[in-house]
């Protein structure tokens, strides 16, 4: 596998330097070298998915930029500064995430997870039914603030004493350890810093001048979050019946209270609902976001190892998305590759369906992070090309692209809540490929419900 | 190839041999068990494991063996690089006082099992130890879970980073 994705991608990545493509500017032939090489990489995991996207940025700084090795001054391109490819690393999305992550570790140093979720599950009682629907609840709610990955393993923490006291064929077992990932992964569409895929479509979004408010989104996202965990909670119902009617819950446990952790319950209070009141006050919420890391560094609540331990490569990863979408942009590549299919045949539904249906089957397969990346330039230009209807279009189409990545989750392979949940031994594949379907598909068609009759009365 | 984890138990009574290994095949799919009845033969086994690429993650040992006993081998591996962090194990009914704080002292000794042994015992430390082991030196926690205590492994997950969203 690594050797074949080494050896197409260098085959990509040649291909535009020997191959003349008419109608496809000299830079947009550098371009499309690091977009094919990237793709593949990317698809075949070659390097780590991370380096491939710091790759691209070295070598739009090398093949593209004013400053780089390829003279364009006698042709009909002007080439951007470099320092526009390196600020994707700055990028306002990526400062709301990097508050998002500080967050979100400074929580899991106090235990914060744990004790919300303590906290959370009481009401939910005993019964199996409303305990795997508290569940999901819960973990919804952290995996839309928190990385998804991180929620999941907690939450794991939290079902493996109740499943070990349940009867081992009790089907509920296998429902309870799917409810989870599956719960992880729609909680991280409800907002903008929930999952990177969210990231990387604002960010390109935004370079088109589309702001999206971080309350803009959840109103978008927000009810087909909720909607899509009752029907999860439902189909895994219906295919795991719990067998029995009580089922125990151990939530002891105290809340800290040291100085530091209550000045991070202060902080995160403050910012989520600065947040998602964005659309009353109008501070941007990358703003917001240094709100955090400046008070809990200033307070030493998050120290120099803390910093440290950041996942760094993730924000190299959504940043290497932004620039590969430029790159694609400002050469003319993405309108190019756009340019040869003819559109126009397609009805706007018909498009959206054709983008949700092709995020979601590739991010299946692929990072959500890299599906988005990969798709958002060509939706983008799209719209651009006058083929589709300004803003809303454009929105719409990102939205479809965003949610329809995050609701792959039919194989271990396709999210790491999934292969976390899978690696417990609780679940089998073929029980995950099956629910995993059903939701999946239901969400697609959910999602191009909102587009027909939601979403073009609130954008 | 993946490197591998072996479990390997050192016991001269064949019966006794038997029986532990017996006790711990649920570690077995993942963490590979060699058996020896000398400290001579634990020696080779050691070398061929390493030579192969693959690492020893816990000894279960006997102390009365014919030839070197238990604690000397051990110690030995205590100071020999490749099997220093090892997690050991004496599983006897016959060590002295001087020997077992020998095999505390210089072999970092985790766990001294009296014969007989309980099972669920001997599988409890089994999985303490391998599950130390594992978030200690693999970058992939994740596939020991099954076997392993689940619930560390999925906490070290959440606090170490070692997974992210992607």
């Amino acid at each position: 596998m690594k050797w074949t994705g080494l050896i197409l991608g260098l085959i990509g990545f040649t291909l535009p330097l020997i191959i003349t493509f008419p109608g496809l500017s000299l830079a947009g032939h550098f371009a499309m070298s690091i977009f094919l090489l990237a793709a593949v990489f990317w698809m075949f995991e070659t390097v780590p998915i991370y380096s491939t996207s710091i790759l691209v940025i070295f070598f739009q700084v090398i093949l593209l930029s004013a400053e780089g090795f390829i003279d364009y001054s006698s042709i009909d391109y002007t080439p951007l500064p470099f320092t526009q490819f390196i600020a994707t690393l700055a990028d306002p999305i990526i400062i709301l995430f990097l508050g998002g992550f500080v967050l979100a570790d400074a929580s899991v140093k106090y235990d914060f997870d744990k004790s919300m979720t303590r906290l959370l599950l009481r009401p939910f009682g005993s019964r199996p039914k409303f305990i795997i629907l508290g569940l999901m609840l819960v973990t919804a709610v952290l995996s839309a603030f928190m990385s998804n990955t991180a929620t999941t393993a907690m939450m794991i923490t939290v079902i493996l004493p109740i499943v070990a006291r349940m009867e081992p064929g009790d089907p509920a077992r296998v429902g309870i350890a799917l409810s989870i990932p599956f719960a992880a992964n729609i909680g991280g569409i409800a907002t903008p810093i929930g999952t990177p895929p969210n990231a990387v479509v604002i960010a390109a979004l935004n370079q088109q001048g589309v702001q999206v408010a971080f309350s803009s989104w959840m109103l978008y996202a927000l009810p087909l979050a909720i909607v899509m965990l009752f029907i999860a909670w439902q189909v895994l119902l219906r295919l795991y019946p719990p067998a029995v009617e009580n089922v125990t819950l151990d939530l002891s446990g105290k809340l800290k209270k040291s100085r530091n952790a209550i000045i991070l319950y202060v902080t995160f209070g403050l910012t989520v609902l600065l947040w998602v009141t964005e659309g009353l006050h109008g501070i941007r919420s990358s703003i917001v976001a240094l709100m955090p890391v400046a008070v809990l560094t200033l307070t030493s609540a998050f120290e120099k190892q803390d910093i440290r331990k950041l996942p760094w490569e993730v924000l190299w990863l959504i940043a290497g998305g932004i620039a590969l979408g430029i790159s694609m942009k400002e050469t003319g590549l993405a309108e190019w590759m756009v340019g040869a299919i003819s559109w126009d045949q397609f009805g706007y539904l018909m498009l959206l369906t054709v983008f949700g249906a092709v995020a979601l089957i590739m991010s299946n397969f692929l990072s959500n992070t890299v599906t988005a990346s990969l798709l958002i330039p060509l939706a983008i230009s799209l719209v651009t090309s006058g083929l589709l209807e300004g803003v809303a279009g454009m929105l719409m189409l990102g939205l479809v692209i965003a949610l329809g990545s995050s609701f792959a989750m039919v194989l271990p392979i396709s999210t790491p809540p999934n292969a976390i949940a899978v690696s417990t031994g609780m679940v089998q594949t073929k029980d995950m490929i099956s629910s995993g379907l059903i939701i999946g598909l239901i969400g697609l068609v959910l999602i191009l419900v909102l587009s027909v009759v939601y979403w073009p009365f609130i954008i | 190839m993946e490197k591998k984890i072996y479990i390997l138990v050192v016991e001269d009574e064949p019966e006794v041999l038997d029986s532990i290994v017996r006790d711990i095949t649920e570690f077995e799919a993942l963490f590979p068990v060699e058996m020896a009845d000398t400290a001579e033969e634990a020696r080779e086994l050691i070398r061929s494991i390493i030579d192969e690429g693959n690492e020893i993650g816990l000894i279960l040992c006997d102390h009365v063996l014919p030839g070197d006993n238990g604690v000397e081998l051990l110690v030995e591996m205590q100071n020999n690089e490749d099997t220093h962090h090892t997690r050991k194990v004496l599983i006897t009914g016959q060590a002295g006082l001087q020997e077992t704080v020998r095999a505390v002292n210089d072999a970092d000794l985790k766990h001294y099992i009296a014969k007989p042994w309980e099972k669920k015992k001997l599988v409890s430390i089994v999985r303490e130890l391998l599950t130390d082991y594992v978030l200690d030196f693999e970058s992939q926690p994740l596939r020991y879970m099954q076997v392993l205590d689940g619930e560390r492994i999925a906490d070290h997950i959440r606090t170490s980073g070692k997974l992210t969203d992607s």
